[in-house]
């Protein structure tokens, strides 16, 4: 086991705990935060996958385009998801 | 201690403290807190991206973190002006 290998392995925990912090977060804001986080650290997955292109193409749809469209989504809309 | 050891290491404890800004983000109370982990998860995973070009010699793999640090910078940029109540 290398140490790449221990690198990929970890980021991918990180990257399972950003999403269930997606789900899981009830501020709709703070989870588009941590869906930032998670599309940030898919695209270090791919970056360590050796694919730096699309680690470039990730890092310009998930970190820029997706949480701009979120944020202005959200202003439109309740920031506070209800309870059922 | 090898080179490609050193660099092992280091990225490992970047990872580590990318660890604690998840656990920060999932326990943060405000929001706020949450987008301060967001930032330093950013910056650590850049930091990752340029000392692993570093480690393997490829200047391209540095270009990517130029453009994820650009991009980065921009997402925080709308979450902070919503925070602050503008983007009317």
């Amino acid at each position: 086991m290398t140490a790449l290998t221990v690198l990929q392995v970890a980021n991918l925990v990180l990257i399972v705990a950003g999403a269930v912090l997606t789900v899981w977060l009830r501020d709709l804001l703070a989870s588009v935060v941590a869906l930032a986080a998670m599309s940030l650290l898919l695209a270090l997955q791919f970056y360590l996958l050796q694919a730096p292109d699309v680690a470039i193409a990730e890092a310009g749809i998930g970190a820029a385009l997706t949480t701009a469209i979120f944020v202005l989504a959200l202003r439109k809309t309740r920031r506070k998801e209800e309870e059922e | 201690m090898s080179p490609e050891l050193g660099f092992g290491v280091a990225a490992a404890v970047l990872v580590a403290l990318m660890a604690i800004s998840v656990l920060r983000m999932a326990i943060g109370p405000t929001v706020a807190d949450r987008a301060v982990a967001l930032d330093t998860v950013n910056t650590l995973v850049v930091t990752t991206m340029v000392l692993l070009g570093a480690a393997t010699g490829l200047v391209v793999l540095v270009d990517v973190a130029i453009v994820y640090a650009l991009l980065s910078f921009v997402g925080m940029l709308y979450i902070a002006r919503y925070l602050e109540g503008g983007l009317k």
